[in-house]
Formats: C-alpha cells, structure tokens, sequence
C-alpha cells in the first residue's frame, strides 16, 4: 500500500488565455521511507506538485490518496488539519516567524493542536536537540546563520511526528556548508524511517536520495530509482555525457550546450535561441491545455 | 487555556512592534469609554443629591400639583399659570386621617424691592406650617404665625434675604410688593441646592401668608403644590390614596392633578437630568462607534501585511478558525487595552471634579464592568471582519506574498 497515491492529477492556473497547465495529468505513488529527489527546470510543476501533495493546493483533476484516504477535494479546516498532523513542511526561504524565538517557532505546530505550554516546549526543546540547536532555543531567527535557520525549520517540520516531510527547495538559499547541514540532517531523519520528498536544482544532492523525479512542462518525465551515496543515472548522464543531436533540435537551433542538463544552466545562459526554445515551449502547453479541455 | 494564552502573547508582542500606531487606534475607545464613564457618573451624583436633599425636606412629605404642572415636556417642575388646586383642596386634605400637616404654595411673580430690587425671587404664599412640613430651620428670627394677623410679615429664603438687603440680618426690615408693605421676620436656613429641583426655587423665594396674598394676587393666585406631612411614613401610600380620593370627590371626578410620594418628587426632578445624560452619551457612543471603525482600519491593514505569516501559520497547520481567534484576540486586545486606559482616565477626571468643583460624581463598578464589556464588544464586532478575512485566505496565496 503505496503511502502517496497520485492519479491523473491535473492543475491549472488562471483563466481565458492566462491559463496555464502546471501539472498534467501526474501519475505518481510513494512509499513509505522512500527519500524522492524532484528535479527539473523552474516552472516544470514541481512545486504545484509538491503543493498538492502537501494538501496546501486542491488538483483541479484527479485523484490522491494520503494513507489509502482520498484527499484531493478536503475542506480547508480538514485540510488544515490533516497538514498538522501528517505533513511536515520545509521551505526554501525557511518560514520561521520573526518575532518568535526558535523554541516557539518549533512548538507553533503543537500550539495549533492544543497541547500546554509546558508540554509543547519540553517537546520541542527534545527535537531541537535533535537537530543540534539545542545551545539555540532562545534565539531569534535573525540572530542565525541560514543553515541554522533551516535546521530550526527542520525541527519545526518534525515537531508533530509527521508521516511525509516535504522540502521545497530546502538548500536553495543556502552556502555549500549550510546546504550540507541540511541535507545530512535530512537524510538522518530518513534513516529512522521517516518519508521525504524535496526539490532541488542542485544534481549532486540526488546522492541523497533513493529515488529521482524529473519534471517538465507539468509532467514526470523520468522517474528512477537511485542509490544513495551515488549520483542519480539520469543526471550522471546528461552530466557528464554529451547530448546528441537530433533532426529535430538542428531544426528548431537547440546547441548541444543548451542540453546539457541541468536545466538551471539553461535557463541562465541568455542567448536568443533560448526565447525560441521557450516559443516552442508555450506552444506545447497550449496543445495540452486543449486536449485537457476535450477530455 | 494555553492556546488563546498564546494569541494574547502574539497579540501584546504586535502591540509592542507598532506600539504607536496601536496607541492611536486605542485613542478613539478610550476617549469613548473615558466619556461615557465620566458623564455617567456626574449625573448619578447630581441624582444622588437631589434624592437626598428630597430626602432631607421631604421625607414624609407627600406633593399634590396641578396635572398642568407636569404638562411640559422632559418633566421639568414648571410653575403652571392656572392651577387646578382649589383652596377647598387645602381645606380637605388637613382633615384626611393620617395627615400631620398640610401648606398651600401659590407661587407668584412680581418686582419686590427692599434696599435693593430683586429680580430672581418668586413670591409663595403659604401657610405658618411650612418649616414644619419641609422639615427646615430659620437661620435668623421666626416664621410668621396664624396670630400674626395685624401686619403683614414675610420671611425671605437665604438668597433673597442677600438680593433685598444690604444687611446682613434683615429682621424687622420692609420691603414692598405689588405696592404692599411687608415686614422681615425671619430668614430660612440655606437649602442645598441643585440644579433642577425645587430648592433652587426656595432659596430664592419669599414667603407670605396666604391671608396677605389674597388681596394682592387677582383671582386668589395660582396654587402651586400642595405639601402634606404624614404623621408616620409607613401610611405615606395609604395616605397619598386618600388624598387622591378625596381630590377626586372635589374635582368632579376628574383626575386633573397628581399626588406624588417623595420617591416620585426625586424622579420627576431627574427627569431633565436624565434626558441631557442620555444625550451625552449618544454622542460618546458616536465616538466609540468610530473607535471601532478605527480598530476595524487598522485591523485590515495587519492582516494585509502579515498574509505571508497567516500563510506559514496555515501551512504547519492552523485551521481558519484559529488564525480567525488570533486576529480576533489581537483587535480585542487592543480594544480592551483602549478601554481599560478609558476607565483609569475617567477615575482620574472623578477625582479632579471631586476634588475642583461640588460636584460628587458617582462611579461605580457596574459602570466599570460595563465600560470594560462595551470596549470588548467593540473589538470583537470590528474585529470579525479582519479577522474572517484573514481566515479565508488560501495558504498557497499566502505564503507567495512576501
């Protein structure tokens, strides 16, 4: 029994030709303890998906089911709720509450379930020492380094003893040292069995991971498993292979550099062959957007 | 509870970071509160005082007026032009079981001029029981008797005993009335005297026997009220409905007249009183409705700026219901704050006029209680519309806002 069940599940944005197709028709399950890598270029649906899966965005179509219950038409309050208690959240600009110190910004999630004061502080002074802040309690947000920071967002996230923590980005404002922090931490707190599921850009954190996502244009385009310690194949790939050219890519003018993922490298090289790849791009979507509206 | 001791910490803790802007907002509450309180409480101690000083007179003493008496509006004692009091009615209510005495007051107008003219006085003529029947003394010489017969004497109220004579003791002095020569017999005791009630009216009266009255008023004048002291005060109902009957026997039937316990007097007398209170505190009312519009404003323009915290708040977990109580403790934190701030500036402003004026404002804790409620009311009213606002938010529209 697969802990994330997705099916089919589709997202769409705005209205009239503002619309865009963020997820298309995303078929995806996750066990429980796996440590899933989503990657792919900005704009590839990667965190709408980790928004549904969080239950902080309802899919316009589709199914998903959270430990084998349906979940993907929640009211707010049951959503709410069933965030507090099963999802924990990580963020790339860390979400802490800059008027509260680092103890109460940990126990925030415990307040919301009503537990004492006491209670709540003993528990979360327990997980900050699990992350190693336990000298930083009485601090302020402001007072630390990014990767402190986030390890604190970290402990707020396992606070309520979550079955899936979702990390969006969790490193992406951070310095190697810091992102080296986080990442550790993660992956100890997967080794006592808990599921995780982040974003990166970053290919050589896939060595975390047990599984590898790939995203574009709303939809999984490669899904593999991976071993830890290693980075992932597909990456390693098109890392460190050269990319062949097709008939195709001669003919809309893509280079072999441009495809030499990662993806971020494309999107920061400014040539105008670029803005072409995006034309072609947008254009798709619109086929998409189309099939979805016939079906 | 832990949950809500939480809210009031985050609230106090938003308080603090806009400690000005919280400060003004507070301002609109607290001059509401501090008003109303004020006002409410001058004006339970000027009833206060004049239930006394009824009280103090006119313990026992039952009021019988001309219904036309009560005809103005607001109930303000007017003195009526014609009275439906007829001299038979004086004569009936004297022989009335229970009834000590009884003195007509027929109240005149006119010039009365001793070594200076005075303008304020009223002229009453009445009976020789009438220190008796309002139960006051004379600070110098007597009230006139039924034996005083052969001159006309007249005994003057305390300020117009000073507005006739330059002397400080004007005993055996004249004055004249509507051409008449009277002589000073005695001047009463000062009433203490409030504003709208009948003392005001005997300080500056000057009595005369009803005997000299009747030449020189047309028509026998024009009686006022009736006073009637009860031998015993538990029968002063009893009483007061014997009177009615016999009235009523003389009058035809018609019951164009009242017969007022002192309780009534007292209620009649606030009556003016009353209608200015509720007047003030209208307009005071005004201002904690815009106080509260006020806190509604500043309420909005939080929840503008702190939608990226209500998304975090959302994301690990608050329900709208619990992010709609944090803002509603917050605008009801600061409304109470205001109002508490009201209430100590309005016991201060009690102690001032205690202290600066004879005024005796009365506050007491019911008002307190009620202004500290009316402040919560205000923030939680104002407050919900912010606070529904914030809890209707959608988390993933929240947390983009940065």
């Amino acid at each position: 029994m697969p802990l994330i069940k997705l099916e089919d599940v589709s997202k769409l944005y705005g209205f009239g030709d503002a619309t865009t197709l963020a997820l298309d028709e995303v078929s995806l399950s996750i066990d429980k303890g796996e440590f899933v890598a989503v990657m792919g270029p900005s704009g590839s649906g990667k965190s709408t998906l980790l928004n549904v899966l969080g239950l902080l965005d309802r899919p316009t179509n589709g199914t998903y089911r959270l430990q084998n219950r349906l979940v993907d038409r929640l009211s707010q309050s049951r959503a709410a709720k069933l965030r507090r208690d099963t999802i924990g959240f990580i963020f790339q600009s860390y979400n802490l509450l800059p008027k509260l110190t680092v103890l109460e910004n940990v126990a925030l999630p415990l307040t919301y379930k009503g537990i004492g004061a006491t209670k709540r502080f003993k528990q979360a002074s327990q997980i900050l020492e699990r992350v190693g802040m336990q000298n930083r309690e009485y601090y302020y947000p402001y007072q630390l380094s990014g990767g402190q920071i986030q390890c604190a967002a970290i402990a707020r996230a396992l606070v309520n003893d979550p079955s899936i923590i979702i990390a969006d980005e969790p490193t992406g404002n951070l310095d190697s040292a810091g992102s080296r922090l986080v990442m550790e931490l993660l992956s100890e707190i997967h080794k006592m069995g808990n599921t995780i599921i982040f974003v990166t850009h970053n290919p050589e954190l896939t060595k975390y991971a047990t599984r590898v996502v790939y995203m574009r244009d709303g939809m999984i385009i490669e899904d593999e498993p991976t071993m830890i310690g290693e980075v992932a194949k597909t990456v390693r790939r098109r890392l460190y292979t050269q990319p062949r050219m097709t008939a195709e890519d001669d003919l809309m003018g893509v280079s072999l550099l441009m495809k030499a993922v990662p993806d971020k490298a494309v999107s920061k090289s400014s040539s105008s062959k670029r803005t072409k790849s995006k034309k072609g791009t947008t254009s798709r979507r619109k086929r998409r957007y189309q099939k979805v509206k016939s079906t | 509870m832990s949950l809500r001791s939480g809210y009031i910490h985050t609230a106090v803790a938003t308080m603090r970071t806009n400690r000005w802007r919280s400060l003004l907002t507070m301002f609109g509450i607290t001059v509401g509160v501090a008003s109303v309180i004020v006002i409410i409480g001058i004006s339970q101690g000027v009833k206060n005082e004049i239930t006394n000083q009824v009280y103090a007179y006119s313990k026992n003493v039952i009021t019988v007026t001309s219904k036309a008496a009560n005809l103005s509006n607001f109930g303000v004692p007017q003195i009526p032009t014609v009275s439906t009091l007829t001299n038979q009615d004086v004569s009936s209510i004297s022989k009335i079981k229970g009834v000590k005495a009884s003195v007509p007051m027929i109240v005149e107008s006119g010039l009365v001029t001793g070594e200076k003219t005075f303008r304020g006085g009223v002229v009453i003529a009445t009976s020789p029981d009438l220190p008796s029947v309002i139960n006051q003394s004379l600070a110098y010489g007597s009230f006139f008797s039924s034996a005083d017969t052969s001159s006309d004497p007249a005994v003057l109220g305390y300020n117009a005993s000073s507005g006739l004579f330059k002397e400080n003791v004007p005993l055996g002095f004249s004055f004249t009335w509507r051409g008449q020569t009277f002589i000073v017999d005695g001047v009463l005791n000062s009433f203490r005297a409030t504003p709208f009630s009948n003392n005001t009216l005997y300080n500056n009266a000057i009595f005369i026997p009803v005997a000299s009255a009747k030449q020189l008023i047309p028509g026998g004048g024009s009686l006022f009220q009736i006073l009637v002291r009860v031998d015993n005060s538990k029968d002063l109902s009893q009483v007061a409905a014997r009177i009615s009957a016999a009235l009523l026997r003389n009058h035809g039937g018609q019951s164009n007249f009242s017969v007022l316990l002192p309780s009534q007097v007292a209620q009649n007398n606030t009556g003016i009183l009353n209608l200015l209170t509720e007047l003030t505190i209208g307009i005071a009312l005004i201002s904690l409705f815009v106080g509260g519009v006020g806190i509604m404003n500043v309420m909005l323009v939080s929840v503008a700026e702190r939608i990226h915290e209500i998304g975090i708040r959302k994301a690990i977990g608050a329900s709208n219901r619990q992010v709609m109580s944090q803002f509603l403790v917050e605008s009801t934190t600061v409304s109470i704050t205001g109002g508490l701030i009201g209430i100590g500036l309005a016991l201060i402003a009690d102690l001032v006029l205690k202290l600066s004026t004879n005024l005796s404002p009365s506050i007491n804790w019911e008002i307190i209680v009620i202004g500290a409620a009316v402040s919560m009311l205000i923030g939680i009213v104002f407050g919900s519309i912010p606070a529904i606002r914030a809890a209707g938010k959608e988390p993933i529209e929240a947390l983009r806002n940065e």
